[in-house]
């Protein structure tokens, strides 16, 4: 679980430096690579770094790195009021009643973890949130009997962060469409919005709760948002923060190759996976 | 003591000197009927007809609460979860000792809130005792569906509570060390039978549920059938912790085995009857006996030859 968001995180780096425009983001992130990579490997992305500080322009297609590709994997989002995960894997007994309560609720976004983790098992979490997101509802929170769910206000429910992946989402290539902003519960005091040329371009800030409710309702096949655990995108959020910057700053040219180049084809090819939109 | 014998006994429903005469070993049994004789001639049948009725109301009482359970998948909210842990009409937490125990331990956090939810359980079993193993369990009513498959009867080898009260200790001291209640989360068979009522029917339901989850709780049901199989009731007497921790309240709770003096036959009918393996019999001398086994099932005071007058399941005294 803790290794693949790393490994991601350093895939993304050695496409970054093909842009040539955040060397210095670039660079930390080899050196984060350095770390955990063998010597030789490192040094040659430090070398293929260096390299790739000239101006090179951007070659459409292949070469051209789609920002962020660095969604973390693993973890499970737990429902809303759960303690940190420590204090809330030790008084969770796996009595069910949060998973059933949010079936009385008609929500249904509750289920058990099985031995993937073999720690997690038995312990509730979040299903699929382009399916089940959770409403919000706050009824399981104070009807855990064990306390592993703590009664919490709304806005201070913190069962994870959504990330918009940029490569995907119709707002950042060239479209309208912020259909995920009206679907938060917390609207305006989440959403931020950039109107460009390249569309008007969503991003969540850190006040999410992690609910999922935009995850569901975005129209891309597969949604073009996840919600990772808060501990998760501390891992990664200087580069996601990085890289927004990065594309709002982007010259036509290079934002140009990269839309149509890289994420439009991604775009369709994900439109045609209509198989849960509306159901 | 002759078992037809005793069957003629219990199904006259009435303790003639005769029928025992033909048994040599029963001599002192004699003895004591004849000097009680009148009364054992009394109506048994009032006094069968209520002990029959206790039986029956054990089964309502344990499959109404599971019927209640179920509710919860229709979307009926008056029991929620499982016998671990659940919430009754809305606002009331209950959870079950055990698991609150390891809870805590795991934790090392007391909270208010998670006390609240013990206290109803605490009063109900410092009234009524171990009564949850006998009246409540889902897997007494399912090992004595196994009960009645028609197998050998078979003996289970004697088990002492010391047994049992090893494995609260360990399960504690893992829980303790490894920051999860580990029985009540993985190997309890009550989590497990309600995570596979759950798992079943939300999979049946159509929503998406980990096989695993389904496959593990049903495992651990079915290793539970396969003991019971073999050794009945070998799990409840010896090794459930939940049962051992319910039984210490035996110690002190209001409900309790009861005898009345001067009657017994000293048939030892009771003690076939119970299958916690409690020796009632031999204790008959006593006013009453608190043992950490007994789940207050009454099937000896069913069983009993005098239809539940010497030993009885009897409030205060
Ligand atoms: S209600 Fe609480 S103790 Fe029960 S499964 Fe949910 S989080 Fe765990
Ligand atoms: S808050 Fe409501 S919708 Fe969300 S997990 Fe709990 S019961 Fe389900
Ligand atoms: S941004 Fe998405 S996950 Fe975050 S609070 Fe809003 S709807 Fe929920
Ligand atoms: S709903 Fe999806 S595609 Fe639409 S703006 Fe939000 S993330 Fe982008």
């Amino acid at each position: 679980m803790s290794d693949k968001p790393r490994q991601r995180v350093r895939e993304a780096g050695g496409k970054h430096q093909a842009l040539g425009l955040f060397a210095d983001t670039a660079m930390q992130i080899t050196r984060r690579a350095f770390l955990g990579l063998s010597v030789t490997g490192s040094a040659l992305a430090l070398f293929g770094s260096a390299v790739s500080c000239s101006d090179q322009p951007p070659d459409s297609g292949e070469g051209v790195a789609g920002p962020l590709s660095i969604f973390p994997v693993g973890g499970s989002i737990r429902p809303p009021g759960a303690l940190p995960e420590k204090q809330f894997r030790a008084k969770c007994i796996s009595c069910g009643v949060c998973v059933n309560v949010c079936h009385v609720m008609k929500y249904d976004a509750v289920a058990v973890a099985g031995l993937k983790d073999i720690r997690n098992f038995g312990t509730p979490q979040i299903r699929d949130m382009r399916d089940f997101p959770c409403a919000l509802c706050m009824e399981c929170p104070g009807q855990c009997p064990t306390g592993a769910l703590k009664k919490t206000e709304k806005e201070k429910v913190s069962m994870g962060m959504a990330l918009i992946d940029f490569s995907l989402c119709f707002g950042w290539n060239g479209d309208v469409c912020l259909s995920c902003s009206k679907a938060c519960p917390m609207g305006g005091s989440i959403f931020d919005f950039y109107n460009g040329e390249w569309g008007n371009q969503p991003y969540i800030n850190d006040n999410c709760v992690g609910c999922g409710l935009c995850v569901k309702y975005c129209p891309l096949g597969g949604s073009a948002i996840k919600v990772v655990t808060k501990k998760q995108y501390e891992r990664v959020k200087g580069q996601y923060v990085a890289d927004s910057r990065k594309l709002m700053a982007m010259q036509g040219e290079q934002r140009y190759a990269i839309v149509y180049g890289q994420n439009l084809p991604q775009i369709m090819a994900k439109g045609r996976l209509v198989e849960r939109e509306y159901r | 003591m002759d078992r037809t014998c005793l069957r003629l006994w219990q199904r006259e429903g009435s303790l003639s000197v005769n029928t025992v005469k033909n048994n040599d070993d029963s001599d002192m049994a004699t003895d004591r009927l004849k000097h009680s004789g009148p009364e054992i001639q009394a109506p048994s049948s009032v006094v069968r007809q209520s002990s029959l009725k206790l039986s029956r109301l054990r089964r309502f009482v344990a499959l109404g609460i599971i019927m209640l359970f179920l509710l919860q998948f229709v979307r009926i909210k008056i029991l929620v979860g499982g016998l671990g842990g659940s919430v009754a009409v809305w606002f009331v937490k209950i959870l079950d000792v055990f698991a609150y125990t390891e809870s805590l331990t795991a934790s090392g956090d007391f909270t208010l809130a998670a006390f609240g939810a013990v206290v109803p359980v605490l009063g109900m079993y410092l009234i009524l005792g171990r009564a949850f193993c006998g009246w409540v369990c889902p897997m007494d009513f399912l090992f004595e569906v196994i009960g009645k498959t028609g197998r050998k009867p078979r003996k289970t080898p004697n088990i002492s509570p010391v047994w049992g009260y090893a494995v609260v200790g360990s399960f504690l001291i893992a829980s303790g060390v490894m920051g999860v209640p580990v029985f009540t989360n993985y190997f309890s068979h009550l989590t497990n039978f309600f995570r596979f009522l759950t798992g079943t029917v939300s999979f049946g339901l159509g929503f998406p549920v980990e096989p695993e989850v389904i496959v593990f709780s049903g495992g651990t049901i079915a290793a539970l059938l396969v003991l019971e199989y073999f050794f009945p009731r070998f799990w409840c007497r010896g090794l459930c912790p939940i049962g051992r921790i319910y039984g210490l309240f035996n110690k002190v709770s209001l409900l309790r085995l009861a005898f009345t003096e001067g009657v017994c036959g000293e048939c030892s009918l009771c003690d076939q009857q119970c299958y916690m393996g409690v020796k009632i019999a031999r204790n008959i001398d006593r006013s009453s006996l608190r043992d950490v086994n007994c789940i207050y099932c009454g099937r000896c005071a069913e069983g009993c030859a005098t239809k539940g007058k010497i030993v009885s399941l009897r409030f205060w005294r």
